[in-house]
């Protein structure tokens, strides 16, 4: 099942595709850092109202509902898997063995985790269904430009500043051993912050050369040409009397054998033709100085994206780091040892 | 003042090959000529047009002697990107030209590579499109397009770099009459009205003799004829490498001079010469009553590839033992969703398809194709071997016939197709007309009663056109029922009994080639052009000549009667 591309003009489709691609290294942090079910789940909630209204609903539970089973068996294994030393131990799935213990923190993780993955696989969808491929190529080529100085030192300062905050809240323990004390720790994690912001915007920007960018567009503009060629070849075959399908392995075989060499030279010839029409557009002209139709413009609501991105990551960061981070779990245990006597 | 384009003792040889591609062209192309390059298949038209914007030598391997100047610079010394922004190539099939997912994308593509401003880029994207007639199909998927409308995106494509130099390698020859028409007036658009050089290869002289100065005939890699179009028309035909269009053939032995080019023309230099007398007009033959049992039955056939739009809406067809039956319509009109369920690769969503009294939809395709051979458009699609003689035996191993037949199967597949004695060849190394025949031999072999052949033409010079259906006429003759889908209205009218057009998935006329001939009218409407001979033979109706003949036989002969001094004069 191909992900592609639904025309549409949702805001979501309305987003830089670069926003859309920061949304989803975004999220993927975000599911990574949220443990609790609760908020994880209300973060799959909200996601997945914004991808029913930026796409076809229907089409996106299709695609979800597979995933279920799969899931749900990921988390399964959670449950009877993740068991920590202090776990409040429930029962066990083979009492007279004791074998497979079921804890509160394995049913709250097998939660938060069945959570996790669709919250990637949601973003993944939103990203590919709402993104033409040619966008997010672009997005990820490199393009040449002068680069000004104030600007880059300015998106490196606030990179840095974002990576500095993340450190005191997510990382304090380790920070802690570091040999230095108060004032020189601070200001030289503020220094390390900014040298990484700097090199995180560096490669962040710097991206794939053009001609592999162009050799993806191409693969995608192509991608259902020679699927439909590939349908030719099998139809022509079928016609020719081969039985496609036929019981007998040894048959089927030679029968693929039959496919795949036309199918092997058809997309070999296709891609010399490629290779000559390109070549005829000047494909070869100046790949350095190339220059693009097509624009990519942050608006205001993907800074507003951006910052939300930030804040959300940020706000998990504190969670974790003032103990507040697994509401839900702590509610049940301190519930259970209410109940007991 | 600098030629165009400059070939001077120009040869080269493919590596690999056993001969070459040219020889000794000494050729020069001024600003703003239109120059038609004509010739047999394997002439080295292709090679040619590569030579103009480097392909040749820098993408094609092999040796190169001479020089080839474009506006003075020489291709060996420069870069394929430099010229392409000199000389703009169009190929053959539209759709391995198309590398982008939007008609703005693909049209971009070139301005783009070649660092065109931003601005610049959009401006020249309105203008490519509005010259192509294409405004408004910005965001459409290029493939999704009519062949005509792809190749005029290509054109416009090409069009956005602003070449000085067109090169069109036979841009019209994968296209309906409809998709003809329109490619036709954008190439006069860019080229003609914008002074801008055009090398076009060509086979099908009667469209564009009107509009070139000059024509090169090729034949074995050499020029074999070079001239303004009078006088490559006045020197006569070149057996097995140039044949001129009908009416120049035809008005050569009246002494018609000069010899014309359209069919108005010609009847104008007749009647200066000739006084023409009226007669009555001869009764158009009776449609040609079947006389076998039906072999393929359609009723009520409804189709749709996505649930939505239809493909076909309700098409009944009886097709009897032995007949020869054309399929015509425009692209997309339903033919190949048609023949596709003569065979069951598609089934019907309502009505009936019955072939050789078995129902289609209880019969699997490969127990179907034992006595129905479908030969597909593109062979290279059908091919599955190295040698000629696997290629034969893999077909027969299919269908389990006893490895004793094999032989003399085989002998009989290739004679019928005109290939005896090739039992050992690689496919690899023949041409596209040798494969097509090949592909219609290996389903020969299986003896089937039925044969269906979708546009066997594609691609084939005039001759290898005319070969093919000389092949089919003959399996017809020995008692194979014959189903071919083309766009070829002169061979189909000279070689099948009944035509069937198609139309918005209906069949839009069943008859006669006669019938359908003489109604001018109808023939438009269903994007059908009528054969130059047969346009001759409505305009000299008055005088007797039946208005629906098409070959030039017939039309030779009814001239001869036309023109003989008779008692009285």
């Amino acid at each position: 099942m191909a992900i592609e591309y639904q025309k549409g003009d949702s805001t979501f489709h309305r987003l830089d595709a670069r926003t859309k691609l920061l949304l989803f290294a975004g999220l993927t942090i975000l599911s990574v850092l949220i443990l609790d079910p609760l908020m994880i789940a209300a973060l799959f909630l909200i996601l997945y109202e914004i991808g029913a209204r930026s796409i076809d609903r229907k089409l996106l539970n299709r695609n979800l509902r597979v995933l279920v089973v799969i899931f749900l068996t990921f988390s399964a294994f959670q449950i009877v898997f993740f068991t920590p030393d202090d776990a409040h131990l429930l029962f066990y799935v083979v009492p007279g063995r004791q074998w497979l213990p079921v804890t509160v923190q394995g049913l709250v993780r097998a939660a938060a985790v069945f959570f996790r993955f669709f919250i990637v696989v949601l973003s993944v969808h939103l990203l590919l269904y709402t993104t033409p491929p040619v966008n997010l190529v672009l997005a990820l080529t490199r393009r040449e430009r002068a680069r000004r100085a104030l600007p880059t030192a300015g998106i490196s300062l606030l990179l840095g500043a974002i990576l500095f905050l993340s450190f005191q809240l997510g990382a304090a323990g380790g920070l802690s051993r570091l040999p230095l004390e108060g004032a020189a720790r601070l200001a030289a994690l503020a220094a390390l912050s900014a040298g990484l912001g700097y090199a995180v915007y560096r490669i962040a920007s710097h991206g794939l050369p053009p001609d592999m960018g162009i050799a993806l567009s191409l693969g995608f503009a192509t991608v259902g040409v020679l699927s439909q060629q590939a349908q030719q070849i099998t139809d022509a075959q079928k016609a020719r009397g081969y039985d496609v399908r036929p019981r007998n392995l040894i048959r089927r075989m030679q029968v693929l054998a039959s496919l795949l060499m036309p199918i092997f030279l058809a997309t070999l010839e296709r891609s010399q033709d490629i290779a000559v029409a390109i070549l005829a557009r000047a494909f070869d002209y100046n790949l350095a100085r190339r220059t693009y139709r097509r624009e990519l413009r942050f608006h205001r609501r993907d800074y507003l994206v951006h910052a939300l991105i930030v804040g959300l990551i940020l706000g998990g960061l504190a969670l974790k780091h003032y103990g507040l981070a697994s509401p839900t779990e702590d509610w049940i245990l301190s519930t259970i040892s209410a109940a007991a006597p | 003042m600098t030629p165009d384009l400059d070939f001077r003792n120009v040869s080269f040889q493919y590596e690999g090959a056993s001969s070459p591609a040219l020889r000794d062209i000494q050729l020069t192309i001024d600003p703003g000529e239109i120059v038609l390059v004509t010739g047999p298949a394997g002439a080295g038209k292709t090679t040619l047009c590569s030579c103009a914007n480097g392909l040749v030598p820098h993408y094609h391997e092999g040796t190169l002697t001479g020089e080839v100047l474009v506006r003075g610079y020489s291709t060996a010394r420069t870069r394929i990107g430099g010229l392409s922004s000199l000389v703009g190539l169009v190929f053959q099939d539209p759709e391995s030209q198309l590398v982008a997912a939007s008609v703005a994308d693909e049209v971009a593509f070139g301005p783009e590579n070649l660092g065109v401003e931003r601005a610049e880029i959009v401006r020249r994207l309105a203008e490519a499109l509005q010259v192509t007639r294409l405004a408004g199909f910005d965001e459409r998927d290029p493939h999704s397009l009519s062949g005509g409308e792809q190749q005029a995106c290509v054109v416009a494509a090409i069009y956005a770099m602003h070449p000085e130099i067109y090169v069109m390698d036979e841009p019209l020859a994968n296209l309906d009459p409809a998709g003809r028409a329109q490619v036709f007036r954008v190439m006069v658009e860019v080229a003609k009205r914008r002074g801008k050089t055009l090398l076009l290869v060509e086979h099908a002289l009667e469209e564009v003799l009107p509009l070139v100065d000059r024509v090169l005939v090729l034949a074995g890699g050499q020029i074999v004829r070079n001239g303004s179009v009078p006088e490559v028309l006045a020197a006569g035909d070149l057996p097995g490498a140039f044949t001129r269009p009908a009416l120049a053939r035809l008005a050569e032995p009246l002494g018609l001079r000069p010899l014309p080019l359209s069919p108005e023309a010609f009847v104008q230099l007749l009647s200066q010469r000739y006084r023409l007398r009226e007669r009555t007009s001869v009764p158009m033959p009776a449609p040609p009553r079947p006389s076998g049992a039906p072999i393929v039955e359609l009723e009520g056939l409804e189709y749709s590839y996505d649930g939505r739009n239809p493909a076909l809406r309700g098409v009944d067809l009886t097709i009897h033992v032995g007949e020869m039956l054309a399929i015509l319509g425009r692209n997309g009109a339903g033919k190949t969703s048609l023949i596709k369920h003569l065979i069951g690769l598609l089934q019907p969503h309502r009505g009936r398809v019955s072939v050789l009294g078995q129902d289609v939809a209880h019969t699997p395709t490969h127990t179907l194709a034992r006595q129905l051979g479908f030969c597909f458009q593109n062979p290279n699609h059908q091919l599955v071997a190295f040698k000629v003689r696997d290629e034969i035996a893999f077909g027969l191993r299919a269908h389990d016939v006893d490895p004793a037949e094999f032989e003399p199967r085989t002998r009989e597949a290739l004679e019928s197709v005109g290939m005896s004695g090739s039992e050992e060849a690689q496919i690899f190394d023949l041409g596209k007309g040798q494969r097509q025949r090949l592909a219609l031999a290996s389903v020969l072999a299986l003896r089937p009663r039925i044969l269906v052949i979708d546009e066997p033409t594609t691609g084939q010079d005039p001759t290898m056109a005319q070969e093919i259906f000389d092949i089919l006429k003959r399996l017809n003759g020995q008692g194979t029922t014959v189903i071919v889908v083309t766009h070829k209205v002169d061979l189909a009218a000279a070689y099948c009994s009944r035509a069937v057009v198609m139309a918005e998935g209906r069949i839009a006329f069943d008859g006669s080639f006669p019938e359908l001939l003489t109604d001018p009218e109808r023939m438009r409407r269903l994007s059908l052009e009528p054969p130059e001979t047969t346009r001759l033979a409505a305009l000299l109706a008055p005088y007797g000549v039946p208005p629906w003949i098409s070959t030039f036989d017939q039309l030779s002969e009814a001239l001869r009667i036309l023109v003989e001094p008779t008692d009285g004069d």
